[in-house]
């Protein structure tokens, strides 16, 4: 027996007030103006660009892993995905001479499969997310190092270096671009397609999504393959970047994706996220680095500050639930 | 003379926005069974919580007579220390573990420091026993159907060795008449002994049945205290709601149509056997049978949510495949299961996500939802249920059990489904949303669909079915039509309900 909540419709103010995303844009609105104020080159052109270069691929990922996290999933392959991807692109480039648009394709298709089978795994094996991408991740890494011998491959052919310097209008660029692109277009998967609303009643309750004539299989198969076509996206941006496939390429990147996605409010319980909170939760990350080596700071202080951030963040959230409940 | 054990003085609650208790006192006697009588929302959960310490009130006084020493319990392990226990389902037991250690989850007996499991076993095979369970100790609470998990928490008191007031909150909601007996056996023995008993639940004739004195609540202030011997269901209807209420179950019946759906030998591996039946339009077809009779089981499989190995669904005539829940739906049939919680409705989600979650392909465009008529649909059928809420924007998770279930109710009908299959509908909700969901089933079957009703509380199903369907261990054991019922006691039922095969 519980009362019902005799609330009062909220007003459009304490709605903005209340999320998420609000808390996390002042922060970053206040780090910015701190280290605008009172440091130099903070807001030179070079230092702007290097931010949002910093914020593109880890925001590409953490925006895959905000559609896996939705679902009560989490995927930490990620960045080996996305090294597998970098590998296979510069492996057929450099050795075979493979047509440019070819090897994306072939990129983008093995991250895609590599989605396909942590989505198999899971829901057909019932092997946990966690445990079941922590072992697609050690299958991947070993591949990896297996193709290339363990030595890095570097790219030559130059289109895929300029996505990584260039810019539109020689102000944007093509990264941060990217990851705009990406952003809105899983921001109009998530709150306008009968794909997107179906992921929230998975994660609310696989049972629910069942019997309300939701095809499971079908939506886990297609959530971790979407994630890998993600993870794809982001081993593009990465060879365009680095200009060369390392053995451990994309290490540490889903890590820092997951906590851009918690940070943002999606809950590793499922049933809660959202792209827009994603996006400020990898902003607010890149910049603390990049603010916090504008002002000096220890880069393994910041560290310390970034974990204390993720405890933070979920920490606030678990209590603002509890309320609730 | 009665010792008082427990003093409630002056108590009230506030939540935000709502008062959920206003001054309430009244006295609990030593070894007397003590009714707490009141729709959802009057305030009962919310005194029992303050009770067990819990909650705290913010005004007012409850104090407990221990050895003669009034104190306050100010958590519940203050309470479990001074012999305080309740059956509070999801908190109080662990899924995961087995049965034994469950009873003893705090308090394992331990030899040399070490946890004694012989002990253990020993003592939890007694109590499984005395509670008629037949099921192993080592059985992980996961494995167990709700009704017996729930006889786990109620049985799990009785391993205390110092039992003074026990709080007994729906403990019948999800047992079948034979466990019924049990509990009140148990109940009977705990007043001879001298422990004092609050006893909550919704079906009145138990209360009349096994309570000494009854406590009326509503909208969080105290009507009344009563001997039960003074009262009667009507009386107590009337004293909780505000007003008179006859016959609930009193709807008006209709001239069952063609033949809507017919099920032909269905059987599983273990559940059930060689059923077949149909159901007419404007029909409601109730199905009755202790646990493990197979009832819902069976609507699992003719809704594609569990296998089958043989059998037939034919709908309107035609013979139909139904291989998942979401073929069922598309052929019409609307499943409203068992635990609305675990799989009804997404407590996280809006009201408004939740009632167009089965009927998103409905009003969407090449894979988009046009969210302006999702809006208006929701509004539409949350109205069209009653569903109580200031905004559909609200969570599910926090309405009431009735309101949850009004919002599941109206998930199934945006599909216009012809057929719905409502299992234990009305479990652990209030006499006033009761009644609402009886005119909606009327109104189902008004307007030509067929409605099967499986129930355990016996007055419900047989008050509002027009054919009755009695099952025991799998098979169908009796049918009775409109004309039978008429007549049909609650005894002959049960007899059939207990055939042994």
């Amino acid at each position: 027996m519980t009362n019902d909540r005799k609330v009062k419709s909220p007003g459009m103010i304490s709605q903005v007030l209340k999320r998420t995303e609000f808390t996390l844009g002042v922060i970053i609105v206040a780090l910015f103006m701190l280290a605008a104020t009172f440091t130099k080159n903070f807001t030179s052109t070079y230092n702007l660009t290097n931010l949002t270069k910093q914020g593109a691929i880890v925001g590409v990922m953490a925006v895959a892993q905000t559609i896996v996290i939705i679902t009560g999933g989490i995927d930490i392959s990620g960045g080996a995905v996305a090294g597998l991807g970098c590998m296979v692109m510069a492996l057929l480039q450099t050795r075979t001479g493979t047509p440019f648009v070819l090897t994306i394709l072939a990129c983008l298709a093995v991250t895609v499969l590599c989605g396909f089978i942590n989505g198999v795994i899971i829901f057909d094996l019932n092997v946990p997310a966690m445990i079941a991408t922590l072992g697609t991740q050690t299958v991947i890494r070993g591949i990896v190092k297996l193709l290339c011998g363990g030595l890095n491959v570097t790219y030559t052919d130059s289109r895929i270096l300029n996505i990584g310097t260039g810019k539109l209008f020689g102000t944007v660029p093509y990264l941060a671009l990217i990851w705009l692109l990406v952003a809105v277009i899983i921001f109009i998967i998530l709150r306008y397609t009968v794909f997107g609303r179906n992921l929230y009643v998975i994660g609310s309750g696989i049972e629910v999504a069942k019997l309300s004539g939701i095809k499971v299989r079908k939506m886990f198969y297609m959530v971790y393959s979407f994630a890998g076509l993600l993870y794809g996206v982001a081993a593009i941006m990465l060879a365009a970047r680095v200009g060369m496939a390392q053995p451990g390429t994309g290490e540490g990147y889903d890590m820092n994706a997951i906590a851009a996605a918690v940070i943002g409010g999606a809950s590793l319980a499922g049933g809660r996220g959202a792209v827009t909170g994603t996006l400020f939760g990898t902003v607010l990350m890149v910049l603390i680095t990049n603010a916090g080596t504008a002002f000096k700071i220890d880069p393994y202080i910041l560290d310390v500050t970034t974990g204390v951030l993720i405890i933070f963040a979920v920490a606030m959230d678990m209590i603002k639930t509890r309320r609730k409940a | 003379m009665q010792d008082t054990i427990l003093k409630i003085e002056h108590v009230s609650k506030f939540y935000p926005g709502v008062t959920a208790l206003n001054d309430v006192s009244f006295e609990i006697k030593k070894g007397e069974v003590h009714a707490l009588c009141g729709e959802n929302g009057a305030g009962k959960s919310t005194l029992i919580k303050c009770i067990m310490g819990v909650e705290h009130q913010d005004q007012g006084t409850i104090t407990m007579n221990y050895n003669g020493e009034w104190i306050t319990n100010s958590s519940a392990v203050e309470s479990q220390a001074h012999g305080v226990f309740a059956n509070y389902q999801s908190v109080t037991i662990a899924p995961d573990l087995s049965i034994a250690e469950n009873y003893f989850l705090g308090c394992q007996p331990k030899k040399n420091g070490l946890v004694d499991w012989r002990r253990m076993a020993e003592e939890s095979q007694r109590v499984i026993d005395k509670f008629e369970m037949k099921v192993d100790p080592r059985a992980k609470i996961r494995e167990l159907t709700i009704a017996m998990q729930a006889m786990v928490t109620i049985s799990k008191i009785s391993i205390n060795d110092d039992i003074r007031l026990v709080i007994l909150d729906e403990p019948t909601a999800l047992l079948e008449n034979d466990k019924v007996e049990i509990l009140f056996r148990f109940v009977r023995e705990l007043k001879e002994r001298g422990v004092s008993v609050i006893y909550i639940s919704h079906r009145l004739e138990e209360v009349i049945e096994i309570c000494d004195t009854v406590t009326i609540l509503k909208d969080g202030t105290y009507v009344n205290t009563l001997p039960v011997s003074e009262v009667d269901k009507d009386k107590l209807i009337a004293m909780m709601v505000g007003r008179p209420m006859s016959d609930i179950y009193n709807i008006e019946h209709f001239k069952p149509g063609e033949e809507l759906l017919r099920v032909e030998n269905f059987s599983d591996s273990s559940h059930f056997r060689d059923i077949s039946f149909t159901l007419h339009r404007g029909e409601i077809l109730g199905f009755v049978g202790l646990v493990g009779a197979g009832r819902s089981e069976i609507m699992r499989a003719v809704t594609g949510v569990e296998k089958r190995l043989t059998g037939d669904v034919y709908i309107n005539g035609k013979k139909t495949q139904i291989r998942n829940p979401s073929d069922a739906l598309r052929h019409g049939i609307g499943f409203l299961t068992e635990d609305r919680k675990a799989d009804g409705c997404a407590l996280g989600l809006s009201i408004k996500k939740n009632i167009n979650m089965s009927s998103l392909d409905m009003i969407s465009k090449l894979g988009f939802v046009n969210l302006r008529k999702e809006a208006k649909r929701a509004a539409e059928f949350s109205r069209d249920v009653n569903v109580k809420t200031p905004s559909i924007e609200q969570l599910v998770g926090n309405l009431s059990g009735g309101n949850q279930q009004k919002v599941v109710i109206a998930k199934l009908l945006c599909r216009d489904p012809d057929i719905l299959i409502f299992d234990e509908p009305t479990v652990g909700i209030d006499v006033g949303a009761k009644q609402e969901i009886y005119k909606l089933i009327e109104r189902l079957t008004a307007q030509g669909r067929g409605v099967i009703l499986i129930s355990s509380y016996l007055p419900e199903v047989m008050g509002l079915s027009d054919r009755l369907i009695v099952m025991a261990q799998g098979k169908i054991t009796a049918e009775f039509d409109s004309e039978a019922l008429k007549t049909l006691t609650e005894e002959e039922v049960l007899r059939k309900a207990s055939i042994e095969q």
